[in-house]
C-alpha cells in the first residue's frame, strides 16, 4: 500500500504543476551540494529548508513525512553508531571496555565524521523525497525521453509502472483471502501461505500479461506507445526561486570551505 | 437497415476442450442494439472475441460489412479500427500509466499525427464525461471511471461497431444505469452496439434484439419481449423472466391484459394499468417537459433562464449534462430513464426540466411524440434554447429559440 500512498501524495502535491525539470534541478542541485559539502551545516540547512517547503507549501502531512524519514533515520543511526567506534583520529572522548579483551573508543574526529555522514544522509534523503513527493513517475517518463533514454526501455517502464498497481492489488486480495481463512497463523503455515501467494501471483501475472497483449492487439498495436504530450511550461516564477536557493546554498558551502582552508 | 456483421455456421474449439461454439448463424444490422444473453460458459465471450478477429473460427464464415473477415495483419488492423472491443475487466484493458496515454494508444498505433491524436483523445474523453482526467493514473480512478476510460480508448478510434463484454459487471446500480445511458447515446449517434450480459432486466429494457445462447448454440433470437417471453427457453438458459414481462404475463393470464401488450418500461406498465382502470383522463392538466440543451453555448444560470425552476423536477441526460447540473448546484431527481420518468411526472401534472447534451435532443422529441401517439395523452414539450429537431412525423417548425409544442 505504501507505494500507492507515495504516488498519491505526488499526484496531490501543491507542486504537481511545476515543470518536472525545475523540480529536478532543485533536488539534484541540493543533492550534489550536500554530497560535496565538507561541513555538516550545509546538508542540515538544505534538509531543513526542503522539509519546511514540502510540509508548509507542498501540503505533505508532517506525520507521513516523519514516517518516511524514519526509514533512512533508523538505518543511518545504526551506521553512525558503528562509525563512531570504527573511525579514529583526534583526542579520545570516551573509552570503555565492555569485555576485557575489547577496547572501544570514541574520538573527536570520529564524532566529526559521523555527524557529517548523519547530516549528509539527512540532506540527500530529503532531496530525493522532494522528487518522490512532488513529481509523479508519469511526469518523469517524458523527461527520460528527452534525456535520450531508449524508447523501448521507457515503454517497458511505463507498462511495469502500470502493472505494479494491478499486481499489488491482486497480492492484497490473495493475502486477504488467506488471512480470512487463518493463513499465516503459525510459522509453518505462514511459509506455506506465502509460497501459495507467490505461486498464485505468478499465475495471475501471466494471465494479466496475456490480457495485456490481447488488449494492445484490440487497439491495433503497431509498436507505438504514446507519450503524455501535456507538460507544464518552465515558468520563471518557480525557476528563479530555485536558482536563488541553490546559489544561496552554494554560497554557504563556499564560505564554509574557504573558512576551513583559512583556518587550516 | 443493412447488415454489418454476419455469422454463417461458425464453430470453434479451445485447444484440448470441447467445442465452445457449435454452429452459430445470425446477422446484426447497422445501428442495432444487440444483447447476447446466456449462462456462464454459453460461449458469449468467445463469440464476441470473434467479432474483431481476436479468435478465428475453426469453420464457418464471419462477414463484416458483407465481406468475409480476413486474418492477415493489415486486414485485422482495419477490422479492429472499425470494431471496438471493451473487455469485462477494465483494469486489464487500460495499459498506459495515464488516462491520456491510454486513450491515445489506438490513434497513435493507427499512425495519426500528434494534432489528430490530441483531437481524438479530447473528443473521446469529452464523450464519456472525463474531461480534465488526462494526467490521472488509472489506479486513482473508480470502477465506473475506469470503464469509461476503457470505452474512451475504443471511441478514440471511431469504430462503427462497439462490442462490450459484460459492461455493467462490477458497477453499482447507478453506475450501470449511467453506462447504459452512454451506450444508448452512442447508439443514437449511429454506432452498432453489442453487449453480452446475464442481466435480463437490463437486456429486456435496452436491447432491440436479444440472442439467447446456451451451450455454444443460439437458443432463441428475437425482440426482447418474445425472446424473454418464452418461459421454457428462459428456464433452459438458466435465466429468469424480466419482472415487467412476468407481471404483464400474470395480468394476461387473469384476463386483465391483452396478451399482445408487453410493457418495456415502467411507463408502459403504468399506462397499461391506467387504461385498465380507465383513469387516463382523470388528470385535469398534464405537466410540461422543458428541454435545455447544454451544448448550445448558453452560460446564463438556469434559474434565470427558467423562472419556475424551483417547482420543477430536474433530470439530466449525458455525463456532461450531469456535470453542468452539479456546477449549478441543481439537485437531480433523475439520472437515468430520464424521459420516461419525466413523462410519468407530466402525466401527474408536474413540470420537469431535462438537461441534455445536443445529441440527445432528438431522442427526447421522438420518445415523447411516440408515447403521445401510442397512448393518446397530450404532453407539453418546450425546447428552451434549441431548435425543435426534425422528426419523421413532421411535427416541428425548425427554428431556434423557445419552442412550445403539444404532442
Amino acid at each position: 500500500m505504501f507505494e500507492t500512498n507515495l504516488d498519491s501524495v505526488a499526484q496531490q502535491s501543491a507542486f504537481r504543476h511545476i515543470h518536472p525539470g525545475t523540480k529536478l534541478v532543485l533536488a539534484l542541485g541540493s543533492l550534489i551540494i550536500c554530497l560535496v559539502s565538507p561541513s555538516p551545516l550545509v546538508p542540515l540547512i538544505s534538509g531543513i529548508v526542503l522539509s519546511l517547503v514540502l510540509i508548509i507549501a507542498g501540503r505533505v502531512t508532517p506525520r507521513l513525512y516523519g514516517e518516511l524519514l524514519l526509514g533512512p533515520a533508523l538505518f543511518t543511526m545504526m551506521s553512525v553508531i558503528i562509525l563512531l567506534f570504527m573511525l579514529g583520529g583526534g583526542e579520545v572522548l570516551l573509552r570503555f571496555n565492555p569485555v576485557p579483551w575489547i577496547n572501544l573508543t570514541i574520538t573527536t574526529e570520529a564524532v566529526k565524521e559521523s555527524t557529517l555522514v548523519l547530516f549528509r544522509v539527512f540532506g540527500c534523503s530529503v532531496s530525493l523525497f522532494f522528487i518522490a513527493l512532488t513529481t509523479p513517475l508519469t511526469d518523469l517518463f517524458n523527461g527520460m525521453k528527452r534525456f535520450g533514454i531508449p524508447i523501448e526501455i521507457i515503454d517497458l517502464m511505463m507498462i511495469v509502472y502500470r502493472y505494479i498497481f494491478i499486481i499489488h492489488d491482486q497480492a492484497v486480495e490473495i493475502w486477504h483471502a488467506q488471512v480470512m481463512r487463518l493463513g499465516y497463523s503459525r510459522p509453518v503455515e505462514a511459509i506455506r501461505s506465502f509460497a501459495m501467494l507467490c505461486g498464485m501471483l505468478f499465475i495471475s501475472s501471466w494471465v494479466a500479461g496475456e490480457d495485456l497483449i490481447r488488449s494492445m492487439d484490440c487497439r491495433c498495436y503497431d509498436g507505438v506507445f504514446p507519450s503524455l504530450d501535456i507538460s507544464e511550461p518552465v515558468r520563471m516564477r518557480s525557476l528563479i526561486p530555485v536558482l536563488l536557493y541553490l546559489s544561496g546554498l552554494f554560497g554557504i558551502l563556499l564560505a564554509l570551505t574557504t573558512r576551513v582552508v583559512v583556518f587550516s | 437497415m443493412n447488415v454489418i456483421l454476419e455469422a454463417r455456421d461458425i464453430r470453434y474449439r479451445y485447444p484440448g476442450s470441447p467445442e465452445a461454439i457449435k454452429g452459430i448463424s445470425f446477422h446484426i444490422r447497422r445501428g442495432e442494439k444487440i444483447a447476447l444473453v446466456g449462462p456462464n460458459g454459453a460461449g458469449k465471450s468467445t463469440l464476441l472475441q470473434m467479432f474483431n478477429g481476436m479468435i478465428r473460427p475453426d469453420s464457418g464464415t464471419l462477414l463484416f460489412d458483407n465481406e468475409p473477415i480476413r486474418y492477415d495483419t493489415p486486414s485485422l488492423r482495419q477490422l479492429r479500427k472499425r470494431v471496438g472491443y471493451v473487455l469485462q475487466n477494465s483494469d486489464r484493458q487500460i495499459i498506459a500509466p495515464t488516462v491520456y496515454q491510454d486513450v491515445a494508444f489506438g490513434p497513435a498505433n493507427l499512425r495519426y499525427d500528434d494534432e489528430a491524436i490530441r483531437t481524438a483523445v479530447t473528443l473521446a474523453l469529452r464523450h464519456v464525461g472525463l474531461e480534465g482526467f488526462d494526467r490521472r493514473p488509472p489506479h486513482h480512478l473508480s470502477g465506473g471511471e475506469k470503464k469509461r476510460v476503457a470505452i474512451a480508448g475504443v471511441l478514440a478510434m471511431d469504430p462503427d461497431v462497439l462490442v462490450f463484454d459484460e459492461p455493467t459487471s462490477g458497477l453499482d446500480p447507478s453506475g450501470s444505469e449511467d453506462l447504459m445511458e452512454l451506450l444508448d447515446e452512442l447508439n443514437h449517434e449511429g454506432k452498432t452496439v453489442i453487449i453480452s450480459t446475464h442481466d435480463v432486466e437490463l437486456a429486456y429494457r435496452w436491447a432491440d434484439r436479444a440472442i439467447l445462447l446456451l451451450d455454444g448454440r443460439i437458443l432463441h433470437e428475437d425482440v426482447p419481449d418474445i425472446a424473454f417471453g418464452n418461459s421454457e427457453h428462459v428456464r433452459k438458459a438458466h435465466l429468469s423472466i424480466p419482472t415487467l414481462l412476468d407481471l404483464s404475463q400474470e395480468l394476461g393470464r387473469r384476463g386483465l391484459l391483452q396478451p399482445d401488450r408487453k410493457p418495456r418500461s415502467v411507463l408502459d406498465m403504468v399506462d397499461i394499468i391506467e387504461n385498465l382502470l380507465d383513469r387516463s383522463c382523470d388528470n385535469p392538466r398534464s405537466g410540461t417537459i422543458s428541454v435545455y440543451n447544454i451544448d448550445e453555448g448558453c452560460n446564463i444560470p438556469l434559474d434565470t433562464l427558467v423562472p419556475n425552476l424551483k417547482d420543477m423536477v430536474v433530470g439530466a441526460m449525458g455525463t456532461r449534462a450531469k456535470q453542468r447540473a452539479n456546477e449549478e448546484d441543481l439537485a437531480l431527481e433523475f439520472t437515468y430513464g430520464v424521459i420516461d420518468k419525466c413523462i410519468l411526472r407530466a402525466l401527474r401534472g408536474q413540470d420537469s426540466l431535462i438537461l441534455t447534451i445536443g445529441s440527445m435532443v432528438e431522442r427526447i422529441a421522438i420518445r415523447v411524440e411516440a408515447y403521445c401517439e401510442e397512448s393518446g395523452n397530450a404532453i407539453n414539450l418546450v425546447f428552451i434554447n434549441t431548435a425543435l429537431p426534425v422528426l419523421k412525423g413532421g411535427v416541428n417548425d425548425g427554428e431556434a429559440g423557445q419552442k412550445d409544442d403539444q404532442y
